[in-house]
């Protein structure tokens, strides 16, 4: 009987010395994924790249190449010098192979070597290059990339992507001839979308009207969507071309958008895009007959139209008022959500207070406390104790935009008798507006029997400066609910001073539950007063605390705390070693590369990882071939931030170079 | 994601596998990812690699391993989900046992079973078979590893999704609605019973043999390890000749010899092969 995957999986891994080579070979045709994809990681990390290369050349085993093509790729720049050499191979298809890794490593060395290939006589090794060089937004490339916009079909579609992926604003002018009448219309504007160079902006509006044919009209819209939003002049040139339009092509156009904004795309992948670039022209080109479809968008799951909406819309007061009153719900809570509103708006505002519809009361609390006007504190104050939900949290939040001496009113909201919803959203306005003056209620609350309250009473004192308010946060350390201390830890941490710091080195004294959180949050207040009493702990706490005083000690970065964290590496626990690595990779000065290289080649991954962390960091050319090392490793997580490591080198080495 | 989230992720894609033997490898560790930020959040955790050590090291890590896999475990079912497999016990297992289920009842295992409506599906599917009034009884085993759901199921009141394969009129007949939930009757819940199990860990499931045992869509979840031992556990529940059915895009085929496939009307099911 054969043997199962899992056995061959265990053969492969336990394969050694000169069988090794040869057994990963095999399982690189293997029947099961994982035999074949344990075997490329294997392959990555031992077999020399000269020895794949030749099974890329394997025409009939198609299974094997994929597993070397695989292989190469994961061994990244050790391979890269072999890649090359078969850029020069006489087989096409070789050549070919070699261009597809090459492109997916993206090492920037290799375009030099790729260029000559664009005039290669078979078309197909041109086009992979070309491909590849648009993969690794090659910017040198992009003269040779415009001489083929007049080849063939194949080359020209390959050049099109390429100079879009590239995003090089000299390919502008160039994809806007090939629009509307060529072959290439669409990749030609998909690929301005993604160069967004601000003069194909008039253009594509132009088009915009011109083009009717659907699926190039959406790819004009989208692209246009998205030049304008980073536009630096949308304003201007958006409200020009609105005005240029002529009757009937304006009625044309915002029936297009229209159907956009409906959600209507010719497209098969639902997506936002459509009417989110419709919404943005529509509001530029001051289309207001699109106003109505626009705010229905304003709707929860959709985060693009209501700010699109306040940097964007100019709204006449006539045109407000219209909308305020309209009859669809949606539209109304969206021009409350996402208007701009005068002062002279407030009594409009208010009067959507009493609207039928729940959301748009909320939502008129929001433009409400945006306008500021002290003069609403007592009707929101009303309706932070009348209303419940959505309602009652958004006039709390709108009155927490008001200033403090305009909250008179909230003192009987924040008596016990209220109710427990009323304090917490009266808290909540406290806490917001920092309001000093009810710091006796929020004192009085932080001892009420509900926890929610207290815990809003916490957060509410923590905003509130001075010593009884931090007495509070420290008293509720003691709390019986659990989630109430850690809540005052965390408001405690938030505040900082030195008194937070020397409180809570007080707490490690009692070995509670609270202890392992109270060594987490001194190491993310860096205190390094806490260090000694850390260290002492550290030989008789658990090993949770253990693990956090590690991590503690490694953000507080004592002087020598790098000799503790080298001495953790021997610890019998992983985890104790895994944050010991960390600790190092992120602290570890040049006299700790021997640490770091000797982490590169421990057994367990998390060590490797962090070794090729810390290498990368530290940035010294000695690093260099352990790293190489490390991108080939059997586990692809190391690999890939041993590549990242590699790459912040050359980065560093390259303003030395110059 | 960065490296260090992918290695973070890892090192949980790994405990977890430890545990419960489901994969959360590759593109999966995604999902792993996002399905345990409601744990964070609850624990005031500020990233996977703290989540990592507490469920390494923390006191209260058994604890937490619970609530994890409440969280990790896909509970997508519905009633009539992959009807034919219901079909093919009435067309195909129940007539041959005929003769002995004058003796004793028809004894199925649905393992993975959720919130129930896999087991009360069978449990309908027989009743509408006309089979209680030819005498047969039956006893429907179900487990789960998580207890929140086989609480739901044992509770046997059902909302929206989990009904959207229900016809109008299996809706009439099955159900009694209250407060906007509906209660499956008495007559279909009679002989269904929930434990708690986990395939991943089990060395048994329940209380074997069974004639035909439903897994579907729990596999996807193994690694190769996991799978197999997975798949060792179902044939020790059945006895040569038991049925094994399977999710439609999970397969037995060149991964053990313990079973047949078989196609019946249209779909592969699996029978456990006579000893050597």
């Amino acid at each position: 009987m054969m043997p199962s995957a899992t056995q061959r999986l265990a053969a492969l891994d336990a394969a050694t010395g000169p069988d090794r080579e040869s057994a990963i070979l095999a399982a690189l045709e293997d029947d099961a994924p994982t035999v074949r994809e344990r075997a490329v990681r294997l392959a990555a990390r031992y077999v020399e790249p000269e020895v794949l290369g030749a099974l890329v050349a394997d025409g009939v085993n198609a299974a094997r190449r994929n597993g070397a093509l695989s292989a190469l790729e994961r061994q990244g720049p050790y391979a890269v010098p072999h890649l090359m050499k078969l850029l020069g191979s006489g087989d096409s298809a070789v050549v070919m192979f070699a261009l597809q890794v090459l492109a997916r490593i993206g090492d920037p060395v290799s375009t030099g070597r790729i260029l000559p290939l664009l005039e290669h006589p078979d078309a197909n090794v041109a086009q992979a290059a070309v491909e590849a060089l648009g993969r690794m937004r090659a910017v040198d490339a992009v003269p040779a990339l415009l001489d083929l916009l007049d080849r063939s079909v194949w080359l020209q579609l390959a050049a099109v992507n390429a100079l879009g992926e590239i995003g090089d604003p000299r390919a502008t002018g160039p994809l806007l001839a090939l629009v509307p009448d060529t072959l290439v219309a669409e990749p030609a504007v998909r690929a301005l979308q993604r160069i967004t160079a601000p003069e194909s902006l008039g253009p594509l509006l132009d088009l915009l009207v011109r083009v009717r044919q659907r699926p190039l009209r959406d790819a004009v819209l989208e692209a246009s969507g998205v030049v304008l939003e980073l536009h630096p002049d949308a304003a201007a040139l958006g409200r020009a071309f609105g005005h240029a339009l002529d009757p009937a092509g304006r009625a044309d156009l915002t029936g297009f958008l229209a159907t956009a904004l409906a959600g209507e795309s010719a497209s098969e992948v639902p997506s936002e895009a459509p009417a989110q670039a419709a919404a943005g022209i529509a509001l530029v080109a001051e289309l207001s007959e699109l106003y109505v479809p626009v705010l229905r968008r304003i709707a929860p799951g959709t985060h693009w139209a209501e700010p699109l909406w306040r940097s964007r819309a100019t709204v006449t007061g006539e045109q407000v008022a219209e909308l305020l009153g309209h009859a669809d719900a949606l539209v109304r809570r969206g021009l409350l959500l996402a208007g701009a509103f005068g002062p002279a708006a407030l009594p409009s505002l208010l009067a959507r207070l009493d609207d039928p519809d729940a959301e748009v009361r909320a939502a008129a609390c929001r433009a409400i406390g945006a306008l500021g006007d002290a003069r609403a504190a007592g009707v929101l104050i009303e309706r932070l104790r009348t209303s419940e939900g959505e309602e009652r949290d958004e006039a709390a939040a709108a009155l927490g935009r008001f200033p403090p001496d305009a909250l008179a009113g909230l003192g009987s909201c924040l008596d016990p008798r209220a109710g427990d919803a009323v304090a917490i959203a009266a808290l909540e306005t406290v806490r917001l507006a920092q309001a000093q003056a009810f710091e006796p209620e929020v004192l009085a609350l932080s001892r009420a029997q509900a926890t929610d309250v207290r815990l809003a009473a916490l957060r509410a004192a923590a905003a509130l400066p001075g010593s009884r308010t931090g007495m509070v946060l420290f008293r509720a350390l003691a709390d019986r609910e659990e989630r109430v201390q850690i809540e005052a830890l965390d408001l405690l941490v938030d505040r900082e001073g030195d008194k937070t710091a020397s409180a809570l080195i007080g707490l490690l004294s009692a070995a509670d539950s609270l202890r392992f959180r109270v060594i987490r949050a001194l190491g993310r207040l860096r205190a390094a007063a806490a260090a000694p009493k850390l260290q002492s702990l550290f030989i008789s706490a658990p090993l949770h605390e253990r693990i956090e005083i590690v991590r503690a000690l490694a953000t507080i970065g004592q002087p020598g705390v790098t000799g503790f964290l080298r001495a953790c590496l021997d610890a019998p626990e992983r985890e104790l070693r895994h944050v010991a690595a960390l600790g190092l990779a992120r602290a570890a000065g040049p006299d700790d590369l021997q640490t770091l290289l000797l982490m590169a080649s421990d057994d367990d991954w998390t060590l490797r990882n962090q070794a090729a962390q810390g290498l990368g960091r530290l940035g010294l050319a000695e690093g260099r071939t352990t790293l190489l090392t490390l991108t080939r490793d059997v586990e692809p997580v190391v690999a890939r931030t041993a590549r990242q490591a590699l790459a912040l080198l050359a980065e560093r080495a390259r303003p030395a170079a110059a | 994601m960065t490296a260090a989230d992918e290695a973070e992720c890892k090192l949980l894609s790994d405990l977890v596998q430890e545990h419960f033997g489901l994969s959360f490898s590759g593109v999966r560790r995604d999902i792993l990812a996002s399905r345990i930020r409601p744990r964070l959040s609850a624990l005031r955790l500020g990233s996977l690699l703290d989540y990592y050590h507490y469920l390494r090291t923390h006191p209260q890590r058994d604890g937490e391993l619970e609530q994890l896999v409440r969280h990790l475990t896909n509970n997508e079912t519905y009633f009539f989900r992959e009807p034919h497999h219901f079909d093919i016990v009435v067309r195909h297992v129940v007539p041959p046992l005929m003769p002995l289920l004058k003796e004793r009842p028809l004894r199925a295992l649905s393992v993975g079973c959720s919130s129930g409506e896999e087991p009360y599906t069978l449990a309908v599917a027989l009743h509408d078979a006309g089979l209680e009034l030819r005498g047969v009884r039956w006893e429907i085993d179900a487990c789960d590893l998580n207890p929140d759901r086989l609480a739901r199921a044992r509770e046997a009141a059902y909302e929206g999704a989990a009904l959207r394969a229900c016809s109008d009129d299996a809706l009439r007949r099955c159900f009694d609605e209250r407060d906007g939930r509906w209660l499956l009757r008495d007559c279909f819940r009679r002989g269904v019973r929930f434990f708690e199990a986990n395939l991943a860990t089990a060395a048994s499931l329940g209380r074997p043999p069974y004639d035909v045992v439903f897994c579907r869509n729990l596999l996807i979840y193994f690694d190769d390890a996991g799978f197999d031992r997975a798949v060792r556990v179902l044939a020790r529940t059945l006895p040569p000749g038991g049925y094994l059915l399977l999710g439609h895009s999970e397969s037995l085929i060149d991964r053990t010899d313990e079973f047949t496939p078989v196609w019946l009307d249209g779909a592969m099911v699996y029978r456990k092969r006579e000893a050597a």
